[in-house]
């Protein structure tokens, strides 16, 4: 892999450019960010699937995917995501290298769609065209009440609500239906306007060496007027102080497992000089199947299939999480507990450190092999305002202590338990 | 080295080295320079279905689910879990199984050796004791309960109940928790004396290895251990009448929409393996992107009329006993959406598939089929349940490129028969 380049283009944008020539692919990202805030969400997750609807060029659906599909089955998507207290509006483009194809020139192709979804959306009377933004508004609401179905996904969802009520990272990457319904064409268009022309959009671009002048000609594809200074996006909010005690919600639906979610604050976030024994902590605790709780959970006490506890980077929380029987639901929560606090408490043996470090190690090379994993973790660095390379992280997991993991345990503190459970065995 | 034969993709510019370790181990490796992850799957022929077997000439009937427990036991031994060792190693590990096969697997980026001699040892040296198999039973119900509370899960399963009558894809992969507490040691070592014998399993490595180097370490891995001698496998499986199971079934669970899965059975013509049976697959997927892909009228029909959204799906599945087709999604109104599915098709069925259409799928599924080998996991896993139905991942991109427009139109005029379709429907309430 070659090394990766960074600029900011003339309208601000920033452009990283990241060689490697293994993958059958050119795969472009955009992210363009906005706060994340309960009055904008909605909007904010609306707005790339209306993109992806028609442009001046490809004004219907069927034109669109029909062009797509000549592009050798070029793949272009949107979705958002939410990273700490940011909202992203993402837009990817996956081509077939085209140096592996009997006709080399669909890059140009590519990129023209790219910047015709971006930049040139269908506008009528103003606004986006009615009917799009009505069909659009129907799916997302189809999105947001449709949490409930996976379980898993919607009891963390759940346990973060409550832990965060009043923080702006209660909202839903969705948003919700009553923000939803405020919405509408000409509204929208214009709060596209404002986003595509003052909100900070990072560009990456994983691709081959060989297929000269890829950069270039992306770089011409995002040469559109914008504002001389992208705004600042608010920061994420980690340090909390609340006066309760752990709070106990338990929610009830005819289900055959129950659910049950822990959410701790570490107080230690992605810019933390702890950041990396907090990786450590999450890794002897639950990140592995050699951690503490998928050991005495599932192995020793047979309560679980699946028990895992797992970080927000950007907003510095964890959370524990395991698919159980109701019945047991004390004794899980004991047991969970006890994990947490022999980690504080020291109990780390010298095989659960180093299990972690090499667990960690692999699961950072292995994000090198994946385009997306790769601009993921660009990405994140970017975001944490650290930019560190591979390496610097390497070394940085290298060095990480036994005393420093149990000072991090020490900042943890339960704040949420969230119980989904069935009707039965009360 | 003379025993390495090739196998060359020239549309993905790979090359896959293969050769047959003694007694009879299938072992494909395919070097892929500059990735950091190394990846090794080591699977069996022996999945879900495979519940009734001769053993020594007598018929076995084995309680469901019981591939999949032994998936489970097999990590461990009499002193420790495999799970354990490769975490020292700094490897990632897991297994699954499927109807048709069982897959021990491990990635890594240090320690390769060490690996994949651990994945070997361990598959082949089984350890399971009333103790363990008994505490097994704990975790695997609750993945069974978890399953229950999955609506694509369900709505998949009922489908396959309500096409087949008595074949053995009807039945959950894991079994039920009745009939994983009926699983004993004994019947573990039943199964893993039959279904992992090397002449019933294969080997893929990929990623920054040298063949010369993997082929020679599983030869002295295999080479340093007895085999008894291989008789084959006389599999047992009912038969199954073209005529499906029930027509329609509906079930309640918490969801927030109606879901709608249609199942078409196909009826194969006897046995089927080999490129036959991959040239049926890549027909019926084509012709199914034809009729319900995204760049088609159908589909933007239905999304317009907000009764599927974009994860509405429709694929084929093609075994060497069995097939199906099945599609669906979460719609407003499952009755609507399953009406103007049928009439979609009968709609084709008279107007024909276009010669436009074909060259523009195909195009896409080249390009899919391209994209998809950035996944090493996807090129092993892949590759290997083609090997065990006899067929050859690699030629794909040359099948696509034969088909023609009267074959599809052929295969549109014969699948997705009106009489040999299902319907399931969950909708939202109690069970």
């Amino acid at each position: 892999m070659g090394q990766s380049t960074v600029k900011n283009l003339p309208n601000g944008i920033r452009f990283c450019y990241l060689p490697a020539d293994k993958f059958k692919t050119i795969t472009i990202n955009v992210f363009i960010h906005q706060d994340l805030r309960e009055e904008l969400a909605s909007q904010t997750a609306l707005l790339p699937s209306l993109l992806e609807r028609g442009t001046w060029k490809y004004p219907d659906s069927l034109s669109l995917r029909r062009e797509m599909e000549n592009l050798y089955g070029a793949e272009l998507s949107t979705d958002v995501g939410k990273k700490g207290e940011r909202h992203l509006m993402v837009i990817s483009l996956e081509l077939v290298r085209p140096d592996l194809l009997p006709e080399g020139d669909i890059l140009r192709g590519g990129l023209n769609l790219l910047r015709s979804v971006l930049c040139e959306p269908l506008v009528e009377n103003g606004g986006f065209p009615a009917s799009y933004v009505e069909q659009e508004k129907e799916q997302l609401s189809k999105e947001i009440r449709g949490l409930i179905n996976e379980k898993t996904t919607y009891s963390i969802e759940r346990c973060v609500q409550e832990m965060c009520r009043g923080e702006r990272f209660e909202v839903y990457k969705y948003g919700d239906l009553e923000n939803l319904k405020k919405t509408d064409p000409a509204g929208l268009y214009t709060y596209y306007r404002e986003v595509i022309s003052s909100n900070p959009i990072d560009v990456y671009m994983v691709g081959p060496e060989s297929v000269p002048g890829a950069g270039a000609m992306l770089e011409e594809v995002l040469d559109f007027p914008r504002e001389e200074k992208p705004r600042e996006i608010e920061e994420t909010r980690v340090y909390v102080r609340k006066d309760r005690e752990v709070l106990f919600k338990e929610e009830v639906l005819p289900v055959n497992q129950a659910k049950l979610v822990l959410g701790y604050r570490t107080n230690v976030d992605y810019s933390h000089p702890l950041y990396y024994p907090l990786l450590f902590f999450n890794g002897v605790l639950g990140g592995f199947p050699h951690s503490k709780l998928f050991q005495n959970v599932r192995e020793k006490a047979s309560l679980a299939y699946f028990v895992f506890s797992r970080l927000e980077k950007h907003k510095g929380i964890m959370i524990v999480t395991a698919g159980i029987d109701y019945q047991q639901y004390k004794r899980t929560l004991d047991l969970m507990q006890k994990q947490v606090k022999a980690v504080a408490d020291g109990e780390i043996t010298g095989t659960e450190m180093e299990n972690t470090r090499r667990g960690l190690l692999n699961q950072l090379s292995v994000q090198k092999d994946s385009p997306s994993q790769l601009i993921s973790f660009y990405l994140d660095s970017h975001m944490g305002g650290r930019d560190h390379t591979f390496e610097e992280v390497m070394q940085k997991l290298q060095q990480v202590t036994r005393e420093e993991v149990v000072e991090v345990a020490r900042r943890v503190e339960l704040d949420t338990v969230y119980l989904l459970r069935g009707e039965k065995g009360e | 080295m003379g025993e390495l034969k090739e196998r060359v993709s020239e549309t993905v510019k790979e090359k896959v080295y293969e050769s047959e370790v003694s007694p009879g181990l299938k072992t494909y490796i395919l070097p892929r320079r500059n990735f950091s992850k190394k990846f090794a799957v080591f699977s069996t022929r022996f999945g879900s279905i495979d519940s009734s077997f001769e053993v020594d000439g007598h018929r076995l009937d084995v309680p469901d689910g019981v591939a999949h427990f032994l998936e489970h036991k097999l990590f461990e031994s009499e002193n420790d879990n495999a799970f354990d060792r490769f975490a020292e190693l700094g490897a990632s590990s897991n297994a699954f199984t499927s109807f048709t096969q069982t897959s021990y697997l491990f990635s890594c980026t240090e320690n390769f050796e060490d690996s994949l001699e651990l994945l070997l040892n361990f598959v082949q040296e089984p350890y399971f004791s009333e103790e363990t198999v008994e505490k097994e039973k704990g975790i695997i119900e609750q993945e069974i309960r978890m399953y229950e509370d999955h609506p694509q899960w369900r709505i998949f399963f009922s489908m396959l109940e309500s096409l087949y009558q008595y074949h053995p894809v009807r039945k959950d992969i894991a079994g039920t928790v009745d009939s994983i507490h009926r699983i004993t040691p004994e019947i573990l070592y039943q199964c893993y004396r039959t279904f992992y014998h090397p002449c019933n399993m294969a080997l893929f490595v990929v990623g920054d290895v040298s063949a010369e180097e993997v082929l020679t370490q599983v030869k002295n891995n295999l080479g340093s251990r007895e085999f008894p001698e291989w008789k084959g496998i006389k599999r047992i499986y009912p038969q199954e009448p073209p005529q499906v199971n029930r027509r329609r079934v509906e079930h309640s669970m918490v969801v927030s929409e109606p879901i709608l899965g249609i199942g078409f059975k196909d009826v194969l013509p006897g046995f089927l393996e080999g490129e036959a049976l991959l040239r049926r697959e890549i027909v019926t997927e084509l012709l199914l992107e034809i009729i319900f892909g995204n760049s088609e009228p159908l589909f933007n029909h239905l999304y317009e009329e907000g009764l599927i959204d974009e994860g509405f799906d429709a694929g084929y599945t093609v075994e060497t006993n069995h097939a199906y087709t099945f599609l669906g999604g979460e719609t407003r109104d499952a009755e609507l959406l399953y009406q103007k599915i049928m009439e979609g098709i009968r709609g084709l069925k008279e107007k024909g598939i276009t010669f436009e259409q074909l060259e523009r799928h195909r195009r896409k599924m080249l390009g899919e089929f391209m994209r998809r080998f950035n996944s090493l996991e996807f090129v092993a896993n892949n590759f290997l349940s083609y090997r065990f139905k006899n067929a050859d991942f690699f030629a794909f991109p040359r099948l696509l490129q034969e088909i023609t427009l009267q074959e599809i139109n052929e295969r549109l005029e014969e699948h997705l028969d009106p009489d040999l379709h299902a319907v399931s429907v969950i909708l939202p309430g109690r069970e």
